[in-house]
């Protein structure tokens, strides 16, 4: 059994080809809210699939760059109250870190390059509070396969503001994951993330006892834009190409 | 922990805010001839917020003591702006500061510079730039703790 160790130093800062470049690869970006309301603490929900329009497995993801809808208030939220740092992630799993570094969780499917048609998952992913890195806020992403594909591999993402209002990119490089020691890399074909408070627990202790509480989630803005909530991302591949994706998160009902 | 220097008058009086005394002219002309050294900390706890606006109440010490008010407004990931008004006996200071914004797990801390633009009472003429202006704030429980210091002119 081989195991995938890797934690990717680099920063991936910004996708440097153009979003039309290649066109081997196509993806479907879909996002949501929970609670969908305005100014609620919320849980964003995101995924994705990559698809090859040839009917060939898609290239291995490289990186991935979310743009998060402006307004967005991760700021005053009250996720990811501990560091987690890597290297314990690494060893010891998620019980390497505390849970109060806990910032969503999600699974994705793979294909390996060779017995193409049976997605494999990997059922475990979690997001959790890194080193910050820069000043900005670091997500790692813990992955935890089984079989066929074992891989236990760690990789961040910084979360760039990039102008005076809130929201921001979050930038992540993908390492390649072996499907087998020394073999091709595996295809991500589809992934789901939570970014947010919803089935996660913290502790705080109160007059020496340890309680339980929900965490205060990222914040929908106060007002909603007439076409929704656009988030967009770009996905770079290790073919050299790109693809761009869009979602909206139409605006809530207006409450009465 | 307390810093009083009266920099241009040469009268060391420990806390600025006696100096004032009463509110007689020749002793606010007096005053505006100074410049008091600030070495201020105060401890915070939150009383309010609205959206990115976290409204802060508690007491400053240092070089002058009194009732410290923070309206931090988070305008960016990694930068806030601040009005600090500080009630010493006497009168009030009012200061708007920016600063970096920086999240490291359970504290958020900021580090910027501040100016002091007005005053009433004993510190009506008050005034400086440039003050150094920092704190941590705790995530969980929204309480801050603050110091600036720098020059200011009364």
């Amino acid at each position: 059994m081989s195991r995938i160790r890797a934690v990717t130093a680099a920063l991936f800062v910004c996708c440097c080809l153009p979003a039309t470049a290649g066109a081997a690869q196509t993806v479907t970006l879909h996002t949501s809210f929970s609670p969908d309301r305005l100014g609620a603490s919320t849980t964003i929900g995101f995924g994705f699939q990559i698809t090859n329009p040839n009917g060939s497995l898609p290239a291995p993801l490289t990186s991935l760059s979310l743009h998060l809808p402006a307004g967005i208030d991760y700021v005053t939220t009250t996720l990811g109250l501990a560091i987690c740092q890597p290297a314990n992630l690494l060893a010891r799993g998620l019980g390497g870190c505390s849970p109060n570094s806990r910032l969503g969780y999600g699974s994705a499917f793979v294909e390996v390059p060779f017995g193409q048609g049976s997605g494999h998952e990997i059922p475990e992913i979690q997001a959790l509070m890194g080193p910050p890195h820069n000043g900005n806020i670091v997500v790692l992403f813990y992955a935890n396969g089984q079989e066929p594909v074992y891989a236990q591999l760690v990789f961040q993402g910084e979360l760039v503001s990039g102008s005076n209002a809130l929201g921001g990119d979050l930038n992540a490089a993908i390492p390649l994951i072996p499907s087998v020691p020394g073999g091709a890399p595996v295809s991500i074909v589809s992934v789901e993330s939570t970014i947010g408070p919803s089935h996660l627990t913290y502790y705080k202790h109160v007059h020496g006892k340890k309680v339980a509480f929900h965490p205060k989630g990222v914040s929908v803005p106060l007002s909603c834009p007439r076409e929704g909530f656009t988030f967009s991302a770009t996905f770079g591949f290790s073919d050299g190409t790109s693809a761009v994706a869009n979602s909206v998160v139409p605006c809530p009902p207006r409450r009465r | 922990m307390l810093v009083a220097g009266m920099m241009s008058a040469g009268v060391l009086t420990g806390v600025a805010g006696l100096v004032v005394g009463t509110s007689s002219a020749v002793g606010a002309r007096a005053i505006a001839a100074r410049t008091i050294s600030l070495n201020e900390s105060g401890h915070l706890r939150r009383t309010s917020s609205s959206g990115l606006k976290l409204n802060e109440q508690g007491s400053a010490s240092g070089t002058i003591y009194g009732k410290i008010y923070i309206h931090l407004d988070v305008v960016s990931p990694n930068r806030v702006t601040a009005e600090v008004n500080i009630y010493p006996n006497g009168g009030s200071l009012t200061g708007f500061g920016s600063a970096s914004y920086r999240v490291n797990g359970g504290t958020a801390s900021f580090s910027g510079t501040m100016s002091i633009n007005r005053g009433t009472g004993s510190y009506a003429h008050a005034h400086g730039s440039g003050l150094s202006f920092s704190g941590t704030i705790q995530r969980l429980s929204g309480s801050v703790s603050v110091h600036l210091s720098g020059r200011m002119s009364t």
